[in-house]
């Protein structure tokens, strides 16, 4: 009987594989239903490790080893992209962080992922910044990597009245909700992005509010919206 | 390739619904009963934390910490606590530390307890869950008697902590934990190696790790994934390097690895860690003054952080800005259920629309921390 049932859900992953999910939604039994479902997660993840394996290794990037040893890791990550992306760069003077210009972002974003010697694969978080009135907007990511276990932030500057910056949603897929975060309150653009909307917010609702020039609108849809008092007692 | 769909059907669940734990609506596109899309609709609980930081003194947000994740308030008090210190270079009394980590540990079992028990709830079995809350209760009590308040404690101070112990706590925590541990078996008889819950959660919901990594999920989400990532060991803070104990991770025992049980299951192996540690720290308690460090006046120098702590829902982290003012000038609150809720649309397509249920219930969400 068993044999039966594993003849049955190999033979139902393999015509998942081929994009035939049907199989496996017929089955009427719901623990092999699910067993089959499980496979086909498996037979996923080793199809793709395979292809992982037969893939070319990225080159190596010797340019990291090249550099003095006792540099920050903020100071040689901004050193490799400087080479690598030139004219990006601002400044990393504070060794906290890396100061970049918007262009190139989502390559750079993708590179750090993928170089062998940052593996950024995790975006911790996103947090937009306002410098206050008539000047610029700011996005900071801080970056994160599971395999090597460092840290490192990103500052992107954008102007205020045309506020624009690409979107690295395809790179690391959080970016998604935490880019509708940051644009929903402080209303920069991610271009690129596929489902750019207020995320928090009702979709109606007006003006950016974690700006520093916010003010509340009167009313929303008829209801008065109460004013904050100035200043707490 | 020869298939014929029928038409989708979009169905709502929510915003006001029992098993999306909070005001949590889900836009549903159904091909017959299985799920092809999901979408969570959030929001409906967003009270501009962050807004409302940018203009009130750095003490006076601690209780706004408390009702963003009601369920574990005391982590995010310490996390809070921890960023402001980091920042302002305090160094707290060795007392306050210990107290802070018995407290947080027994806010994770309260929060554990919660989770396992509306889990059972969300796949139908009543019983385990006024059980949960039976045992959840005695350290709401415990934390009345420490300050006064069941839920929303505004406890742990940046330097310090808002009370020192009452008398008799430390014995009172002791025959909690007496009273505790044995209970955990009972717990796993009557829900974790049930038929029914196993049927309805091993192999359901599978949440690959590059997956989870990539989608930001981490806490016992992720560990049940079977990444061995916990930032009280990985990059620890206060004094968690000091204590013996394990991370528990999935290791796909009833199917496979990372499914809603292994979910579940970390926290149920998670909650007789953390007793572990309240142990340790209970006996290692030392004397000493609990305000001795309180800042007169909260104004950290100039500059930004960001800083991590493990929360029971994951990796919850403050990015503060501080332009030299007693007030934040940008406060940002990253949090692990927001994260965690993203990744539901990836993990249930292909599934039953029953299965949601059980996968939503294993992330294990708050909704106050996601919409802030």
């Amino acid at each position: 009987m068993s044999e039966d049932l594993d003849k049955l859900i190999s033979d139902a992953v393999e015509k998942a594989l081929q994009g035939d999910m049907d199989v496996i939604n017929n089955i009427e039994d719901r623990v092999t239903r699910s067993k089959a479902k499980a496979a086909l997660v498996k037979a996923k993840r080793l199809a793709k490790a395979a292809i992982a394996e037969d893939a070319p290794k990225p080159e190596e990037s010797k340019a990291v080893e090249a550099l003095p040893a006792e540099l920050s890791l903020t100071e040689k990550v901004s050193a490799v992209i400087a080479k690598k992306f030139p004219n990006t760069i601002e400044s990393d003077e504070e060794n906290s962080h890396i100061q970049m210009k918007g262009k190139n972002w989502f390559e750079i974003a993708q590179y750090l992922r993928d170089n062998p010697d940052f593996l950024f694969d995790s975006l911790q978080c996103v947090t937009g910044y306002d410098f206050g009135e008539n000047e610029d907007l700011e996005v900071r990511y801080n970056l994160h990597s599971m395999t090597h276990n460092h840290a490192i932030e990103i500052r992107i500057k954008t102007d205020r009245n045309d506020p624009k910056v690409p979107s690295v949603e395809k790179v690391w897929r959080i970016g998604d909700w935490f880019e509708r975060e940051t644009y929903d309150m402080y209303g920069i653009v991610f271009e690129g992005h596929s489902n750019m909307t207020r995320i928090l917010c009702p979709e109606d609702w007006e003006g950016w509010p974690l700006r520093k020039d916010y003010e509340v609108q009167e009313t929303y849809h008829g209801i008065v919206v109460p004013k904050v008092k100035d200043g707490w007692e | 390739m020869g298939v014929i769909h029928g038409d989708l059907m979009t169905l709502n669940i929510g915003p006001q619904h029992p098993s999306t734990h909070g005001v949590l609506r889900l836009k549903v596109k159904t091909d017959g009963e299985i799920i092809s899309e999901v979408e969570p609709i959030i929001g409906y609980l967003h009270r501009c934390f962050e807004k409302h930081c940018e203009n009130v003194t750095y003490d006076q947000v601690i209780p706004y910490t408390d009702r963003c994740d009601y369920i574990a308030s005391m982590n995010n008090n310490f996390g809070y606590a921890v960023t402001i210190e980091a920042l302002m270079e305090i160094k707290v009394p060795e007392r306050v530390e210990y107290i802070r980590i018995i407290v947080a540990e027994l806010n994770r079992i309260a929060s554990h307890l919660l989770a396992l028990g509306t889990y059972g709830l969300d796949v139908g079995a009543f019983t385990p869950f006024l059980y949960m809350f039976r045992d959840r209760e005695r350290i709401l009590d415990l934390f009345e008697t420490l300050c006064g308040a069941r839920l929303l404690y505004n406890y742990i101070w940046v330097g310090g902590l808002s009370h020192d112990l009452p008398r008799d706590f430390v014995e009172s925590v002791f025959s909690f934990l007496d009273y505790f541990e044995p209970k955990i078996e009972e717990y796993n008889e009557l829900l974790t190696y049930n038929k029914i819950f196993i049927e309805r959660t091993a192999d359901i919901g599978v949440l690959p790790p590059e997956v989870a990594i990539s989608f930001g999920v981490t806490g016992p989400n992720l560990r049940g994934s079977g990444v061995k990532w916990d930032i009280r060991k990985d990059d620890p803070y206060s004094i968690y390097d000091k204590f013996d104990y394990d991370i528990p991770i999935g290791a796909g025992e009833m199917g496979t690895v990372g499914d809603c049980w292994d979910r579940y299951y970390v926290r149920m192996v998670e909650m007789k860690e953390s007793a572990k540690i309240i142990r340790q720290a209970l006996k290692g308690l030392p004397a000493g003054d609990v305000h001795q460090a309180l800042p007169k006046k909260i104004r950290p120098p100039k500059g930004s952080i960001y800083k991590r702590t493990e929360s029971p829902r994951g990796d919850l982290a403050y990015y503060i800005v501080s332009d030299g003012s007693p007030i934040p000038y940008r406060l940002k609150m990253r949090s692990p259920a927001f994260t965690a809720l993203s990744v539901l649309g990836e993990i249930s397509q292909g599934w039953m629309m029953s299965d949601v249920i059980a996968i939503l219930g294993s992330l294990d969400i708050v909704l106050g921390e996601i919409d802030r």
